[in-house]
């Protein structure tokens, strides 16, 4: 690592503000990555990771402060001129056309460059040879998987001549066999001499990959660490300044009565294959059944089959005594399903109302938002005051607009939603995800207290950790079906991991 | 102050919009030889006698209770995401035959009257609800659909109108449905006038405005105030985010073309009640498809299409004295289109500055990064986001794809 101290940084910020009407998203913000290595910027999601980092790929102007690089004083006024100053940013979620090839795709928008003939497949040749990324100009993206499509990615920003690449929490959507090639390539990058910034606030995986990390509390730097010498605690503890959550859950509350019961449960998919294959299962009351697999392998279908979203091709879903297979989705959900969908977005949440709007959707016609026919306007602010106090949502008011909180403030009001009704069974799909640590842990929380009073929990979830510490049994699905049954206490991410990708085939020990 | 900055905000847009509007029309007038000021000038002079004065008014007020509700049927369906382009359509079947039942039966006044509004709301819904049920069922986009019933609406209303419903003289240069009995008319608002101590005009005030305020205020309680304006809204907000909440997709498209249709079959009806008392070849046309402007214009709300209609009838009382005048009546149809224009972009412009500014407020970690709205960088290469948008993955722009 060419870390010497009289060589000007390759990225350098000095005092960097940037405010927002009402707020100071970022603060004195000072930050220096040396050439050639990989710097791991941490923090609590809301704690300004995403503003600092679209200032430095000139998606907005600071207020205050300076961008160096290399030691020269930049202005940035487009992502343009970042992409010209060498500067480019691997999105967390994936700006790919599905229906080009990787050729296509990469080239797209840099027609410039290379132009988009021979001359542009060579080059990406080049680039995926010298980095070790395996990448095939001509196959198509939609046929490949996640982590090729994260590289592809990474090619895109490389084709356009970046030395320094920013990637937004790159490992959210990968599994730990995925995040190991991911780590391989950041290496190979790494070894050219580019330099690296590496948002994330999974620790361990910072500790292993990142040469120093700083860290990000409340929009500005508390202070840089050496991954060597910090461990995952103590870096949790400056991002925080507080303990580190755990999702362990170990004495079991579970009991006999069945809140939900899946018999056959087939979905049609796509193709010939059906997305959901066949899958029977139990949720009892005090009961956590995890859903492990990589995403795309039927988990979503299942939820929207259990959620009446979806028609089911064959089988039965069964909540408490009754069979709900011709319940609409607002049956189901007055008659005690809770949902915490996997796109809070596009299934949570109305960006463009405001808070106590979204707190009256999906529990339109309960109490106390609903009065007869009509919307209880004032129960439904005030009891999204309460929500807002007692699940610490952090906004202004009940009349804010959904789409001006951060994730982990939008994730809260659903969690605090979705319990209000006091649900029988909570559909929990991907509870935590794009949520900070402080979040994360007051989710945990929530779901174990529930869990404790007798709700019965299908969680899905990516985070291999939290499926384990939360779940009572872990169910893993591959191509539709459930292939494992496994018990949490006895299966580690790894041995879970293969089990997800087929590599390990059948039930393990300890099945419930 | 929230409440006073959004209600400013709100109007900001629509007014810079139509002062913008002004400006270009009158840049396009000079261009063509007509003096502005002195258009302005005639267009704004409602007469010297207080008669005249007020009948200025009834003409402007009388012409802007069909296209408030015109604006109503469009905004209603719009809310949802519809886009029911039919209402032209629908109005015309609604009125032709209400006014072939209004004609053939006597009944006493208010029930006369009564019953051919009823008969024009439930012909008009029929006929919105058939592009619902296309939609439903078929997956036919209600643009298309809606366009195409236009053309079968206007076809059958003459055909009504020359075959079975005709009650002209064989002969006759206009063609009409006979006279509705005047159990069958609405009684004018005249009276208001003598009570307010103003000239009592020649013209009728139409008294299907008491109607228009009505039907105003029940749809803005409905979309503000219950549990199925809450589902339409959510609808139109977010169909995915609705439809996980419960709303019923499929019954929520029918039952809005319903009402959009419903309120659409009263467009006809102030000049068919008030003031025609039959349907013919000369009955007002168009106002389906100025209600869509006006919808656009009011931003979908009751209270700003009602100003809306009430700018637009103020600008089509104003083509008369125009040609009196020896300026070419055009000139309104030049304001009509500017303002159209300046209001959509005006819009579309101040919603992107208040999300861009929602957004930002905040450090929304992974997707603002991604939404295009906040990030979007000065447009690219055409083929850039539209190619990535075409695919359809995510419904985003990439800003490093347009960004070279």
């Amino acid at each position: 690592m060419a870390v010497t101290e009289s060589a000007p940084s390759a990225v350098e910020l000095r005092g960097i503000t940037k405010r927002f009407p009402g707020v100071v998203a970022n603060k004195d913000i000072e930050l220096r990555v040396a050439r050639g290595e990989v710097h791991a910027i941490v923090g609590e999601n809301g704690a300004g990771k995403s503003t600092l980092m679209k200032t430095l790929y000139g998606m907005h102007r600071p207020d205050e402060g300076q961008i160096l690089l290399d030691g020269r004083e930049v202005v940035f006024k487009s992502p343009g001129d970042a992409i010209a100053a060498g500067v480019g940013m691997v999105h967390q979620h994936f700006m790919l056309a599905d229906n080009l090839t990787v050729l296509e795709n990469v080239v797209l928008g840099a027609e410039k460059a290379h132009g988009i003939g021979a001359a542009a497949r060579r080059r990406i040749t080049e680039i995926s040879e010298s980095y070790a990324l395996g990448l095939e100009p001509d196959d198509l993206v939609e046929d490949l998987g996640v982590g090729d499509r994260q590289r592809v990615e990474i090619a895109k920003v490389l084709y356009r001549g970046a030395t320094t690449l920013i990637l937004d929490e790159p490992t959210a959507v990968l599994v730990p066999q995925e995040v190991d090639e991911l780590f391989g390539n950041l290496a190979e990058l790494k070894r050219e001499g580019l330099t690296v910034i590496f948002i994330s606030h999974k620790l361990d995986e910072v500790r292993k990959v990142a040469d120093s990390i700083t860290v990000i509390r409340r929009g500005t730097t508390v202070g840089t660490a050496d991954p060597r010498t910090t461990t995952a605690k103590q870096l949790a503890e400056m991002m925080v300044g507080a303990e580190l959550p755990t999702p362990e859950t170990r004495t079991s509350t579970v009991r006999d009565t069945p809140v939900l019961e899946l018999r056959g449960v087939t979905v049609a998919g796509q193709g010939a294959r059906p997305a959901v294959d066949d899958v029977t299962l139990t949720v009892r009351e005090g009961e956590v059944v995890g859903i492990a697999g990589v995403e795309g392998n039927g988990q979503a279908e299942l939820v929207d089959a259990i959620m009446g979203l979806r028609p089911l091709a064959a089988g039965t879903v069964v909540l408490g005594t009754d069979d709900i297979t011709a319940w609409t989705t607002r049956t189901r959900r007055e008659r005690g399903i809770g949902f915490i969908p996997e796109d809070r977005h596009r299934q949570g949440m109305l960006l463009d109302a405001p808070l106590w709007e979204n707190r009256v959707l999906g529990h339109q016609t309960e109490a106390p938002n609903a009065r007869g026919l009509f919307i209880d306007r004032k129960a439904a602010r005030a009891d999204t005051e309460r929500i807002m106090r007692e699940y610490d949502v952090r906004a202004p008011g009940p009349n804010t607009l959904a789409v001006a909180l951060s994730g982990g403030n939008q994730q809260k009001l659903i969690v605090g939603r979705e319990m209000s009704a006091k649900p029988r069974l909570l559909i929990a799909a991907h509870p935590t995800r794009g949520v900070d640590v402080g979040a994360q842990s007051v989710i945990w929380e929530l779901l174990k207290d529930a869990r404790a009073e007798g709700m019965g929990i299908v969680l899905i979830s990516a985070d291999l950790d939290e499926l384990i510490g939360l779940s009572d049994t872990l169910q893993v699905m591959l191509r539709g079906a459930v292939v494992a049954t496994l018990d949490p206490g006895a299966v580690t991410p790894e041995q879970l991991g293969g089990y997800m990708t087929g590599a390990v085939a059948g039930t393990a020990a300890g099945a419930a | 102050m929230t409440v006073l900055r959004r209600t400013g905000q709100a109007l900001l847009a629509p007014l810079l919009a139509v002062v913008i509007a002004l400006v270009i029309s009158g840049a396009v007038m000079a261009a063509i030889g007509v003096d502005p000021l002195r258009a302005l000038s005639v267009m704004t002079d409602f007469g010297e006698t207080p008669s005249q004065q007020v009948t200025a008014i009834v003409v402007v007020l009388n012409r802007a209770v069909p296209l408030f509700l015109a604006g109503l049927a469009v905004a209603v369906a719009f809310r949802m995401g519809l886009f029911n382009i039919g209402v032209e359509g629908q109005y015309r079947m609604a009125t032709v035959v209400a006014a072939g039942v209004g004609a053939s039966v006597s009944l006493p006044g208010p029930l006369h009257v009564l019953l051919i509004i009823v008969v024009a709301m439930g012909m008009a819904a029929i006929w919105a609800g058939i592009v619902g049920v296309l939609k439903v069922t078929r997956g036919v986009s209600e643009v298309i659909s809606s366009i195409m019933l236009n053309f079968i609406a206007l076809g059958l209303a003459s055909f009504l109108l020359t075959g079975p419903l005709r009650g002209s003289e064989p002969g006759a240069s206009i063609v009409t449905t006979k006279e509705i009995p005047e159990s069958g008319w609405f009684p004018s608002l005249n009276g208001v006038f003598g009570a307010l101590g103003l000239a009592n005009p020649p013209r009728q005030l139409y008294g299907f405005l008491l109607v228009a305020v009505v039907v105003g205020v029940v749809v803005a309680v409905l979309l503000k105030r219950t549990r199925f304006g809450f589902d339409l809204r959510a609808t139109g907000l977010s169909a995915s985010a609705a439809s996980a909440s419960g709303v019923d997709a499929k019954r929520m498209v029918i039952t809005t073309m319903l009402i959009s249709g419903a309120i659409a079959g009263l467009i006809g009806l102030p000049d068919l009640l008030g003031a025609d008392h039959n349907y013919g070849t000369q009955f007002t046309s168009g106002l389906g498809f100025l209600g869509i402007a006006i919808a656009l214009l009011g931003r979908n709300n009751p209270i700003g299409i009602a100003v809306a209609a009430v700018l637009f009838a103020f600008l089509d009382r104003a083509s008369v004295p125009l040609q009196i005048a020896n300026i070419p009546s055009s000139v309104v149809t030049i304001i009509q289109g500017t303002i159209v224009l300046a209001v959509v972009i005006a819009n579309e412009v101040a919603r992107r500055i208040a999300r861009r500014q929602a957004e930002s407020g905040t450090a929304v970690a992974p997707p603002a990064a991604g939404d295009g709205s906040s990030g979007e960088p000065d447009a690219g290469p055409p083929s850039g986001p539209a190619l990535s948008n075409a695919s359809g993955a995510t419904g985003r722009t990439d800003p490093m794809g347009s960004a070279s």
